[in-house]
Formats: structure tokens, sequence, C-alpha cells
């Protein structure tokens, strides 16, 4: 078996790299897939808490390669599904501690057992960067449709074109809001398209939802009735290589929709 | 049907006292989530360690006490450049005498033997020890070697020294020692130690 690597990158930090590795993950174990989530955030690693493992990591990506465990040991198994397993950053070092050949060295022994090896990567286009993108064959670039997230999405999306071993990358344009979309207070997803001239593979509405299930330390895509659960659900299903529609943000019209929609909201909050 | 259950939600929402509220609110789940691990992070101590530290405290302590082994409740708390450890034991009673000094004396002999025992094996250990500092010398963080040696070792009184000698506190954050009595029993429920066998048990497969 050869599975897949994919990076997740953005270039600026803050828009939602580990919730979406976190979220595509799980969508994809679910889905009955072997994954594999690397965190190469060294010394500001995040995934495990938003995965609630936080308690259970005893070995990190660092006593890896430096032979003090065997990779296997290092895995840590999900809660929930024994599909889904995470390599963790070490908080105690900095990103100088591993190199791209190592990296690249792992996710290539990964991918002979799993389908799929997917890599959190840090914020920036430094070294921890460039050593998170080591091993990956595809990417996605997450960003939101703000100013500053989309310039450094830009950059790093040129940083990917010129990497060989990139054979493609997708955007994902995370924490839309289709009510400031609509009072054009905010770029529409066809804008932020143009600009970045990037094929998509998901729009993620914003969501209250992902406050809570990170406060809980469970991936949103376990939550049935959360929008952005759904939206996440439909990229792991691009993923796999199905046409999937995107997601009709706009809120329902009429009176009726509107009444069912104020309580569709008290629900979720409640 | 769901809209009227919906409504009836809504309006019973504010009837409720304020905390049954935040009882099962997930910022709840979070600040506990947060404080261990901020803890993990600010010590350098493992899940691990932890997990032995408190099953050394216990061994010491059930010399003097009867107490619930299962709610006791090892925390780091932060009061301003200070780390105090917080550790709250429901008492069930004081030993009397007699119990206290039959298990001092229990202990002692435990003790007399596994050091007759131990020599050799610290020897090994020592070498073992002294192979791996060569290898990762340039390596400033020693907690993994921690974890690793004492994973090997069988013997519990070499391990006992272990975390005390090789992660040096802090030099900001001194660290202080406080028992406070019974009070946390619902609280050591919701905030559970971790368990013993998990991380052991995740990261075999």
């Amino acid at each position: 078996m050869t599975g897949r690597v994919i990076v997740i990158t953005s270039g600026k930090g803050g828009v939602g790299k580990t919730t979406t590795s976190a979220n595509i993950g799980t969508a994809l174990a679910k889905e009955g897939y072997k994954v594999v989530l690397i965190d190469t955030d060294l010394g500001l690693r995040n995934l495990d808490l938003l995965l609630g493992l936080e308690n259970r990591i005893v070995y990190t990506i660092v006593d890896v390669i430096e032979e003090r465990c065997k990779l296997k040991q290092a895995l840590v198994k999900d809660k929930k599904n024994p599909n889904l397993s995470l390599l963790a950053a070490a908080q105690t070092r900095d990103k100088s501690a591993v190199n791209a050949e190592q990296l690249k060295d792992i996710c290539d022994k990964l991918k002979e057992k799993n389908d799929f090896v997917l890599i959190d990567c840090p914020a920036g286009i430094e070294q921890g960067f460039q050593n998170a993108v080591a091993g990956a064959s595809e990417a996605i670039v997450v960003t939101t449709p703000e100013m500053s997230a989309i310039r450094d999405a830009d950059r790093i999306i040129g940083l990917l074109e010129a990497k060989e071993e990139i054979k493609s990358y997708k955007l994902l344009l995370n924490r839309v809001r289709p009510s400031l979309i609509k009072s054009n207070d905010m770029m529409s997803v066809d804008d932020v398209v143009e600009i970045l001239s990037c094929p998509l593979i998901g729009i993620i509405p914003e969501d209250t939802g992902i406050i809570t299930s990170t406060n809980k330390g469970e991936p949103i895509v376990n939550d049935e009735n959360s929008m952005a659960g759904k939206a996440y659900r439909n990229v792991a299903q691009r993923i796999l290589g199905e046409e999937v529609p995107f997601l009709d943000l706009d809120e329902p019209k009429g009176f009726m929709a509107k009444i069912k929609n104020v309580f569709a909201k008290l629900k979720a909050k409640v | 049907m769901g809209l009227f259950s919906d409504i009836y939600n809504t309006v019973a929402r504010f009837f409720r006292p304020q905390d049954e509220q935040e009882e099962g609110a997930s910022k709840a789940v979070a600040a506990n989530r947060l404080k261990l691990v901020l803890m993990q992070d600010r010590t350098n101590l493992t899940p691990k360690i932890l997990e032995q530290m408190r099953g050394e405290l216990i061994d010491l302590l059930s010399k003097y006490l009867e107490m619930d082994k299962e709610l006791l409740e090892l925390n780091f708390e932060q009061e301003g450049d200070q780390v105090a450890l917080m550790l709250s034991i429901p008492v069930i009673r004081a030993k009397d005498e007699d119990e206290i000094e039959e298990a001092i004396k229990a202990s002692r002999e435990e003790n007399s033997e596994e050091i007759g025992e131990e020599e050799n094996s610290e020897e090994a250990e020592d070498a073992e020890d002294a192979e791996e500092t060569k290898e990762n010398n340039e390596d400033k963080e020693q907690e993994e070697t921690v974890m690793e040696s004492s994973a090997d070792s069988e013997s519990d009184s070499e391990s006992k020294q272990e975390p005390e000698a090789e992660t040096p506190a802090k030099p900001k954050r001194k660290n202080s020692k406080k028992v406070t009595k019974p009070e946390g029993m619902d609280e050591a429920e919701n905030n559970k130690p971790v368990s013993a066998q998990e991380p052991e048990e995740t990261n075999v497969n």
C-alpha cells in the first residue's frame, strides 16, 4: 500500500490549519481509511489538544528521529477511531531539532502502512514549513477571506509551485461568514479563488461549534448537526475523489424559513 | 414537535440555576484540560512521570493514613511566579501508632531487600546511562532519557531518584509542597487525574 501524503499549510497563523488537519483526518478515518496525523509544529504543538489526546503522549516525533523509540511506539491511537493515530510534536524543542530529510523519511515509512498521512504544518515559511512540506506530494492551503491571510496564502502557493515533489495543491477557505459577504463587507469565495487562482477543495463556514468542540477535544466532524462539520466531511469526500457540490451557505429566505433558522441557532446554543 | 421542544428548552434555560448551566459547559472542560497541559509544559513533567510520582506519594502516605486512593488528586497551581503542588486526598481515617509502626517496618524491610538486589543492577544501569549521555551529548533536554531509563528499569527505588535528579526545577519557579485534606471529593471526580495505563496502552499498538 502506498498512501497519500498531504500537507496542510497556510503561511499565516490562526487561520485553522490544526482544526482542518484534525477534522479532515477524523473524517477520512470515519470513512474507514487508515490515517496518521503528524504535528510538525515543534515547540508549539496543539493538534493533540484538538483531538483530546494530550494526556496519552509518551513519545514524540523527536524521540523517533533521535531513535529513543520506534515509530510505531510513538503513534497515539485516537480514543474513538482506531483508524486514526497521531504522531505528536515535541513541546520542549524547536524547529531545528528536525530536518527535512528526516521528516521525509518518516512520511515514507508511514505511507507504506496507511492510506493517508496528513501533516499539520507550522505557520511561517521558514524551516518548519520546509520540513513539513518535504515528504508531501499534495498540499491543502488554508486561508480565510481576510487580506493578510490571502496575501500569505499567495506566498505559500508560490513556494509550493516551485517544489517539484508537490504534485497538486488546493485551497480551503475557512471561517466564511455569509452574512458579511452578503452585505459586501467580506470578500466572497469567488473573489478569493480569482485572486489566488487556485482550485478550491472546501468552504468552511464560521461556526461557534468549533469553539465548543475544541474545548472538549472532539473534532466537529463528529457533530452531525454542525455546518462546519458537514463542510469538513465534504472536503474529505472530495479528497477521496467524489464530486460533492459546495454547501449553500446562504441563510434561508422567507418568513417561515427565518423563524426556523432562529430556532436552529438557539438549539445550537443550548 | 422539534419547534416546541426548542421553545421549551429555551424557556427552561432561563429558569435553571446558573451553576447547573455551567456544569456540563465545555468551557469548564477546556479550563481543566488546559490547566493540566500547561502544568505539564511548564514543569516538563510527562503524564508518565506524574503518574509515577502519584504512585509513590500514595505509597508514602498510606503508611500513615487510610485514604481513598482512587480520588487522590495531584495538581500544580500557579500563584504569581511560584508553582505550588496541590495534593488533595480524601482521608478515610488516620492509622493508629501500631499500624504506622508496622507499615514503616514493612517498608524498611522491602527497601533493604531491594538495596541488596539492586547493587548489581544499579551498576548496569549506570553504564547504560553513561552510554546514553554520550549519544545525546548536545541534548539539553533530559526528560526523554528519564522516561526511557525508568521504563527499562524494573526496580522502583532506581526510578524514584531520577525525576528529581534529572528534571531540575526552573529557577524562576520554586516548588513548594502543600497538602490539603479531603475538601475536594467532587472536584476530584470532575478532574480525574491521568490514569496509569492509558499512555502505555495507546503506545504499545
